[in-house]
């Protein structure tokens, strides 16, 4: 599975990827953004089967990043889960209605992640 | 001092620094912040709040105890206040602001993208308004203290 992970956080992107390798029996493979664009750009020229993306970036933040993702027919069905510290309830609404598949808040659990990843996928079977 | 408002931001606190640093800090005394004051900061991660309010939010530390923490994050050793340092310590004041906002649902809040200022025993000098004191919590841990300030106009009083 090619699973695009997009943050500005170095560090962050690396806590997320090691809670996935802490899957041993999953063989993924994993591209970098730090910001919305260039993970759009991305999300353009490479088949990514699952997006995990931050929201507050510089740029183009994550929420802006997927509200374009989700104007475009070509990509209404990529998965995504939103993986930010916005906590608040209205933030999740405002995700949601722009068409994330999940929402997650930091910090995160390895299980957790691994978890939602398996049922955003079934979702859109 | 209202405390009410602060509560978000201690719970905040103690809950990722046990997540992030495998380490639960204890609580001190609040205190109103003396802008005169040297706390022997060495970097701060700063976020400004906008939205139904405008603030600050700051998280501060002497050298060695951020090196510290963010050696049992990365899990290597680091020798000064290296990208590693800030990036991790950004990522935390951020995931501090998001997290006290749950707390504050009554405020649509606005964080913004965070920023770094080191200096060796450098001093905050936030503007002065009596609409928004600055409270400074302090927190121990076994490795030394470090301070979470924050100021919401109209808010914190």
């Amino acid at each position: 599975m090619k699973i695009l992970v997009v943050d500005d956080s170095r560090i962050m992107r690396n806590i997320v990827k090691n809670s996935l390798l802490s899957d041993k029996k999953a063989n993924h493979e994993f591209v970098e953004a730090d910001n919305g664009v260039d993970a759009f750009n991305i999300i353009e020229k490479e088949n990514i089967d699952i997006l995990l993306v931050d929201w507050n970036m510089p740029h183009l933040n994550g929420l802006d990043l997927v509200k374009e993702l989700r104007s475009l027919p070509k990509h209404a069905k990529l998965p995504i889960i939103m993986i930010t510290s916005e906590a608040a309830k209205y933030n999740v609404i405002e995700a949601v209605k722009a068409g994330v598949n999940d929402y997650m808040i930091k910090p995160i659990k390895d299980d957790k992640l691994l978890e939602k990843i398996d049922q955003v996928l079934e979702s859109v079977k | 001092m209202d405390t009410k408002y602060i509560e978000p931001f201690i719970e905040a606190t103690i809950n990722i620094f046990k997540e992030f640093y495998g380490e639960e800090p204890i609580l001190k005394t609040p205190f109103l912040f003396d802008k005169n004051e040297d706390l022997g900061w060495d970097l701060s991660a700063v976020i400004g709040i906008a939205g139904e309010t405008k603030g600050v939010i700051t998280l501060s530390f002497p050298k060695d105890l951020i090196i510290k923490l963010t050696e049992k994050l990365v899990g290597y050793p680091i020798e000064d206040l290296d990208d590693d340092v800030v990036d991790s310590t950004g990522e935390v004041v951020n995931i501090i602001a998001g997290n006290a906002k749950k707390g504050l649902e009554q405020f649509r809040l606005v964080i913004s993208l965070p920023s770094i200022v080191k200096g060796n025993n450098h001093k905050i000098a936030w503007p002065t308004n009596h609409n928004m004191p600055i409270i400074s919590i302090p927190f121990e841990t076994s490795m030394g203290l470090f301070h979470v300030s924050v100021g919401l106009e109209n808010i914190i009083k």
